[in-house]
Order: structure tokens, then C-alpha cells, then sequence
């Protein structure tokens, strides 16, 4: 790699202060850090410090996304196949569902380098790892079916309104893949609002997707329900698995649990808001369980165990409300956090009869809270340190 | 009381110091870096040229005019080095051969009482040993603090411990101890490890002794007061280093200032980690010459995550007792973000990386990264055994909300007990220079 150090050195001159391409100073930077580990030296006490910074960091998160990304890819290829009746080996799958992926993954990397970039010129700062995360999840989020221009336009909206012009990673309230993807909902609510599946099939091609399946009846029962498809297998095994239809990576509750155990582990992911969130929603769906006899909402009637594998809540809770910046900053407001979206998200999927599916909406509405949520800790904190000697 | 640290790291940074005490207190130089003292103006009251004793003035403080601050020698004052706007940066001391020392009559304690003991350090130009929290800076001797603190612990990267440091100098500590007794308008807490037999600790009289145990910082005074007798609005408790709790006794028992000190010299640039006996105020170079490995090397007076980094020639600090030096390290590994990991390579307190060493770790002066906002992975809180809310009180300080950081208990923080935080930080964010700021903005509003 030597000729590459020495290319880069060479490079140096012309994007600095006085160099001609100086304007793209930050694009240098990016790629230079990119490919080599900077030299930066300490100049303030502590002189020593941890290896870890912020491109790692995005690394493990991508490391975390890989099973739920390939297990996206198979089963885009399985659903299609399934569709049309085809048999067709794990290989033709994956090759399948690479070709459908690979185009969505360019457009969202390249739209929020592009934003990114320019950010980075204009504000004179450099540019930030955040995106390499919000690039990957973006695409893992969607429907297969989506439009490329439509992920150009969504991704551009969640990259600038969602984080750069609150300053960047560190600085945004929302999530810039979730804002992404709210965006999809509410400007294409025809396609993107979670009644009918999405998979690559033959034109007219539709279902209903498991949540909408016992959201559509009134006095039934949820299990029975979902036994009863029998275009798409929505036993509980199988959805556990993933091989139903949905968003990209969202359908596999296994391939996400090894990322999340992963996340967990390397003390990336905040384990309170993971643990919260399923607590959150396992309280919640027992108690709706108990109510489910009083009201003719067939909802209320799904076991927790249903709702943990249904729609995009694992995904969600994992990847999305672990997000740092956004959740909330303490250890005691984390497992608010993470409890409330447990919480809202069976509220949003039973009682809310808009929208079969509520993660997204939960976690966006609790990262706007998450702030209040801190604000109350930390008042504690100092409620505790005043009556000490008042 | 027994006081558990559970929160925090011990920092497993090679070249540790072993074997016996080397005696180096003989060299042609000493010499003073007035930034040690922290928050002070001072004004010289001697000149190049001037003659001076061991433990005469060199200057006193502008802003608290009493306080003397004495010589680490006795010579001639050989050079006065000025900084940007005439900040005093060194004072250099050529020695003599027969070095004079400046010496009072001895009293005796039993009989004096604090105002006459006050006085008699005052007049022998010792006060700098007693420094107050909150700020870490020269206690000012109208005050009567509410306790007094010395830490008989230290969990420092690649420290000496206080029983080894005081071998030999049992009875000076007694005498010191005695002392801080009378100087005390509350108790006198001393700390010392779970398990420790040292004889130097035990029948103190007068003196409430705490058993600690946990990993750094458990050893630092700030976390100690926080645990045992917290820092309010209004508190002052004064500190003293436990070898200058026998500098101290010694200047009692003879009337004169005893400069020695036990350092520990380590750090991954090290040839032979070792144990020093030296003096306040030796020229750094000296004490690690023909010690180092490499020839790119940063030299530290005190410890690698407080201490001060060498500028030309430079001396041992006043309150220092490590001298740590690293190596510094350009090399660029390629993708090294995309690493599995490699113990050699790679030190991590999370995880990071697949492979992190058990053993002792390379440190080189490398950020390991570049600097951005906060990403709040709990980096901070993980390393800080303290009931605060770093985040909280770094945005207070950056709004320069001084009610706010006041009620976030800045007055109980030292940027020493953020120094784990600051190396654990991802988003490589000079927290404990914060902290500082903090302090500073605080000491000036009140």
C-alpha cells in the first residue's frame, strides 16, 4: 500500500490552504483517513488514548447490519421465486437479490455522499462516519419494489432534514434513516403504508402482510388469523426465520438478534434501550391480551410473541432507537426510552387503525422526547445533590 | 469506612518501574514551572543573578499576597524564561557546591496552635504543599477548611506507591500528619488500599483512616472527598500529597525544606523502568538520560493521563511524582478501521475488536482518530465512579451556564477524574480541558 501513502502525500499540497483544489480539502481528508489511519498526535493530558474512534464504532454497526443484510438478499430472491412459482437454489437467490439490491444501495450512498459532501465544503468541517451507517440502513428498510428515484428523493430529505442541517452526526434529533423513511410513508402513502406486502412478483401481484391480517377482521382471533393465510406461510417459526415478504432486512427476527447480541456485546448498542423496548412491548401486548375479551378488535388478541416478529420492531428497536445521538443520553432516560417504544408500538399497532405497522412512528416520536426524558434524570441528579445541603 | 470502586480502568501501559531506589538528587540545575501551581499570578522577588537559598521566596502570588513560593535550591537564580504577553514560564537555579539552605527555628506543635502553625509555614515559604478542592489550587491560609484529605492510594498509570515513596521517611509523615491535625477545622482523612499493613499508616492519632479498593481513578483524591465527605457550595477541604505530608513533618522536625521525592520512571519509551530519589525541580532530561529507547519520544512530568508534557528543558513538577515517556508513532495503518483487531496494535475498553492483549500495551502519543461531536455510547460514564452527569455538565460549560454547572456539581470535579473519560471518549473530545474550563469560569464568578 505504499504507492497509495505515497499518491496520497503527493496529493497533499494541492488541498491545502494554498493549494488549488483547497475547496475540496474535506473530500481529501475523507478519503485520505479513509484508506489510512490518521497520525494525529495528543497535545493536551491525557496523552495516551483508547483506539477506538468514530469510524470503528460505524464499522461494528455495519459488522451488526451484515446477517439481517444477507438474509435480506436471499430473501428477496425467495420471495420472487415464490411468487412465480420458480425453484431455485440459495445461490440464484442471492444473485437475484443482489441485482435488486445493488442499484437501491448506490443511489442511497451516492444522493447522501453527495449531501454530505457538500455540507462538508460549504460548512468547512469534515466530513463525518455517520453516514456510512445511514447509507446501508436505508436501503435495508425499503421494499424491494421501491423506485430509485424515489429512494434519491426520500434519502436526500432524511440526509438534510434529519441531520445536516442541525450540524451533523451528533447534533440531529431524528434518525436520518428513519426520517428517511417516514418521509417514503407519507409521500407514497399508497405504496409504503404496510397493508399490502411487497415483493417482486407478477404485475397485480398482493397480499395482505401479517400485521394487516388480523387488523382487517373484527371478534376473531390473531392466531388463528395468520394460521389461516394460506398465500404466505405467517406461522410464527417462519416469520421468525424471515422467509415472508416486507422490507429488505426487516423480516428475519434471527438475522437481526445476532446482530443486536453483537451490538450488545461490544458495548455499541446500549443494551438498556434494546432490553426496555422489548419489555416495553411484551407488558404491553400481555395487557392488551387480557383486554382483547372486552372490545371486537382482533389486534389486541396477538400474543407478544407474535408482535416481537411481526413487522419492523426488531429491526427497529436494534438498529434504529440505539442510534446514540438520538435516543436518550442517560442511563435511566435510555430505559424510558427504550420501554415507551416497546410500548407505543403495540398502542400505534392495535389501537391506531391507520397504520397496521407503529416502530417508526414510535421511535421518531420518542426521539423527539428523548430530550425531555434527560432533562427530568438530570433534574433528579440535581434534586439529589441540593437536598444533600439544603 | 470501607469504599469500593467498582467503575473505572486500570490503564495496562508497558514499561512499568520496577527493582530498588536509585538515588539522583545531584545535578547543576533546578528549576521551577510556575504553571504547575494552578490559578495563580505570580509576581518574582528575585532576578537573574540574585542569590538564593533552598527554600527561599522566589515569588508570591498577586492575588494572594501571603503565600511565598520557595526555591527547589540553593545558587544562583541562572536564567528567568518569559512566555507569549511576559507569562513567567521557568525559573532556573544553577547550584552551588555548598548549597545554602534557608532555616527557621524549630517549635513544637503540641504547643502551638493553628494560627502559629499557619504562620510557620507561611514564614518558610511551604504553604504550595496544602492545595484546596474545589479548583486544585494553592489554599489560601485565611480559610478553614472543613476536612482535610490525603490519599494514601494511587492508582495512577505507572505511579510509585505511597508506602514504597515513604520508606524511611515513617517519622517525617508522623510529625506531617500531626500537623494537618491542627490545620484541620474538621477531620483529617486518610486513605489506604483494602488489605494494606503498611506501618507508616497505622497509630495515627487523630487522623480517620479510610479503606478504598477498585481501579483507577479509586486513587485520586477528588473521587475519595466525593465518596466519603462530598464538596458543596461553600465547603473548602484542603489536600496534601502524602510525600509532602512528610516534607512537611520535616520542616518541623528541623526547621528547613526537605525537597526530596520518590519517582517512578516508566512508560513504553523506557529502557529500565525505575524508581528515583530525587528533588523537587530536577531537570527532567537528566533523570531519563541514556534511559529511552527511541529518539522520537514525548516526555511527561507526572502521569500519562494528568501530567504535562516536556517543553525544552524542562524540571519535575512540583506536586509530580512519575515521569512517564512515550514514543511517538507516525505510521498509517492501512484500514485500520476495518481491522479484526491485534493485541499489539489495538487497545480498547470496548469491544471493539475481536483480539485486545491482556498484557502490557504500547502506548504512543497517537489521538487514534479524529475529533467529533459527542456520540453518547456511554464511553464517559463507564470510567467515572462519580454521581455526575459528564454530558450534562460538558454542554453547561460549553453554554457557560454557570448556575447550571454549579448545580451539576462542577465544584466536586478536578479534570484529573475525567482524564479516563477523556481517553475512552470515541469522539476523541478533550473532556478534562473542559473541566477545566469549567473550573476556571467558576473560580472567576465567585
Amino acid at each position: 500500500m505504499q504507492f497509495l501513502r505515497r499518491f496520497s502525500e503527493r496529493m497533499k499540497p494541492a488541498f491545502e490552504e494554498d493549494g488549488r483544489l483547497k475547496l475540496l480539502y474535506p473530500v481529501y481528508e475523507m478519503l485520505d483517513t479513509l484508506l489510512f489511519n490518521t497520525d494525529k498526535e495528543t497535545d493536551m493530558a491525557p496523552y495516551i488514548r483508547d483506539s477506538v474512534d468514530l469510524k470503528r464504532i460505524m464499522t461494528i454497526v455495519i459488522f451488526a447490519l451484515l446477517p439481517a443484510f444477507f438474509f435480506g438478499l436471499f430473501n428477496i430472491g425467495y420471495q420472487q421465486a415464490l411468487a412465480f412459482g420458480l425453484e431455485r437454489s440459495l445461490l440464484t437467490n442471492f444473485w437475484f437479490g443482489l441485482k435488486v439490491m445493488l442499484p437501491i444501495i448506490i443511489v442511497s450512498y451516492a444522493t447522501g455522499a453527495v449531501w454530505e459532501v457538500l455540507f462538508a465544503i460549504v460548512r468547512k468541517h469534515e466530513v463525518d462516519e455517520g453516514f456510512l451507517v445511514t447509507g446501508l440502513l436505508i436501503p435495508m428498510i425499503v421494499p424491494p419494489t421501491i423506485p430509485l428515484w424515489q429512494v434519491a428523493v426520500a434519502t436526500s430529505f432524511g440526509m438534510v432534514i434529519g441531520k445536516l442541517v442541525f450540524g451533523g452526526t451528533g447534533m440531529n434529533i431524528f434518525n436520518p434513516a428513519l426520517t428517511t423513511r417516514a418521509f417514503l410513508f407519507f409521500a407514497y402513502p399508497g405504496k409504503i403504508s404496510g397493508d399490502s406486502v411487497w415483493a417482486l412478483g407478477p404485475d397485480g401481484y398482493s397480499g395482505a402482510t401479517p400485521l394487516a391480517v388480523p387488523a382487517a377482521v373484527t371478534n376473531g382471533n390473531a392466531v388463528e388469523l395468520l394460521n389461516g393465510v394460506t398465500q404466505f406461510d405467517y406461522s410464527w417459526s417462519n416469520m421468525f426465520y424471515g422467509l415472508i415478504p416486507g422490507s429488505i432486512s426487516e423480516t428475519s427476527a434471527l438475522a437481526i438478534l445476532i446482530g443486536a447480541v453483537f451490538l450488545i456485546l461490544t458495548k455499541v448498542g446500549s443494551w438498556r434501550v434494546i432490553v426496555g423496548g422489548l419489555l416495553g412491548l411484551v407488558g404491553t401486548a400481555l395487557l392488551t391480551n387480557i383486554l382483547a375479551g372486552q372490545s371486537s378488535n382482533t389486534m389486541l388478541s396477538l400474543p407478544p410473541h407474535y408482535h416481537l416478529v411481526m413487522g419492523g420492531f426488531l429491526f427497529g428497536i436494534t438498529f434504529m432507537a440505539t442510534d446514540p445521538v438520538t435516543a436518550a443520553h442517560t442511563n435511566a432516560g435510555r430505559w424510558i426510552y427504550g420501554i415507551m417504544i416497546g410500548v407505543l408500538t403495540v398502542v400505534i399497532r392495535s389501537i391506531n387503525p391507520a397504520y397496521p405497522e407503529g416502530t417508526m412512528l414510535a421511535i421518531l416520536l420518542m426521539n423527539a422526547f428523548a430530550p425531555l426524558i434527560d432533562y427530568f434524570v438530570v433534574q433528579a441528579n440535581i434534586k439529589k445533590r441540593v437536598a444533600r445541603y439544603a | 469506612m470501607k469504599i469500593k470502586i467498582q467503575k473505572g480502568h486500570n490503564i495496562r501501559i508497558s514499561g512499568v518501574p520496577t527493582g530498588a531506589v536509585e538515588r539522583a538528587d545531584k545535578f547543576r540545575e533546578f528549576g521551577i514551572v510556575p504553571a504547575d501551581y494552578l490559578g495563580i499570578k505570580p509576581k518574582l522577588v528575585v532576578k537573574a543573578g540574585d542569590k538564593v537559598e533552598l527554600g527561599s521566596a522566589l515569588f508570591f502570588d498577586k492575588k494572594n499576597p501571603q503565600v511565598n513560593y520557595p526555591s527547589p535550591a540553593g545558587g544562583t537564580i541562572k536564567e528567568i524564561i518569559y512566555g507569549e504577553r511576559r507569562i513567567i514560564k521557568k525559573i532556573v537555579i544553577a547550584t552551588d557546591d555548598d548549597e545554602a539552605i534557608a532555616r527557621l527555628d524549630t517549635i513544637v506543635v503540641e504547643n502551638s496552635n493553628r494560627e502559629g502553625i499557619i504562620e510557620y509555614i507561611l514564614k518558610a515559604n511551604l504553604w504550595p504543599l496544602i492545595r484546596q478542592r474545589p479548583f486544585n489550587t494553592t489554599a489560601r491560609p485565611d480559610d478553614t477548611p472543613k476536612a482535610i484529605f490525603i490519599s494514601g492510594i494511587d492508582t495512577a498509570p505507572l505511579s510509585i506507591d505511597p508506602t514504597m515513596a515513604l520508606m524511611g521517611r515513617e517519622r517525617e509523615f508522623r510529625s506531617g500528619m500531626q500537623v494537618l491535625t491542627k490545620l484541620s477545622g474538621g477531620a483529617v482523612h486518610l486513605t489506604v488500599p483494602i488489605g494494606s499493613s503498611a506501618v507508616v499508616f497505622n497509630n495515627l492519632n487523630g487522623i480517620t483512616i479510610h479503606k478504598i479498593s477498585g481501579p483507577h481513578p479509586a486513587g485520586n483524591i477528588g473521587i475519595q472527598i466525593h465518596h466519603i465527605d462530598p464538596i458543596n457550595p461553600g465547603d473548602i477541604i484542603w489536600t496534601v500529597n502524602v510525600q509532602h505530608v512528610a516534607t512537611l513533618g520535616s520542616l518541623f522536625n528541623t526547621g528547613q525544606f526537605d525537597p526530596t521525592v520518590l519517582i517512578a520512571v516508566g512508560g513504553p519509551a523506557v529502557k529500565n523502568p525505575n524508581f528515583l530519589q530525587t528533588r523537587i525541580g530536577a531537570p527532567l532530561s537528566d533523570l531519563v538520560q541514556d534511559n529511552l529507547n527511541t529518539t522520537a519520544n514525548r516526555v511527561i512530568s507526572g502521569d500519562v493521563l494528568t501530567g504535562r508534557a516536556v517543553e525544552g528543558e524542562d524540571y519535575l513538577g512540583f506536586y509530580h511524582s512519575t515521569i512517564s515517556v512515550l514514543s511517538i508513532d507516525h505510521r498509517r495503518p492501512f484500514l485500520g478501521w476495518a481491522k479484526i483487531g491485534n493485541s499489539a496494535k489495538v487497545y480498547t475498553l470496548t469491544n471493539a475488536y475481536l483480539k485486545t492483549g491482556k498484557r502490557n500495551f504500547s502506548f504512543s502519543t497517537k489521538l487514534n482518530g479524529a475529533c467529533r461531536a459527542v456520540v453518547p455510547i456511554n464511553a464517559w460514564e463507564d470510567v467515572l465512579p462519580m454521581d455526575i452527569m459528564p454530558n450534562a455538565l460538558f454542554r453547561s460549560i460549553l453554554a457557560q451556564d454557570v448556575e447550571e454547572m454549579e448545580k451539576l456539581g462542577i465544584l466536586e470535579c478536578d479534570p484529573e477524574d475525567f482524564a479516563l473519560s477523556t481517553f475512552a471518549c470515541p469522539s476523541k473530545i478533550e473532556l478534562s480541558s473542559v473541566i477545566r474550563q469549567g473550573l476556571e469560569l467558576m473560580e472567576k464568578e465567585m
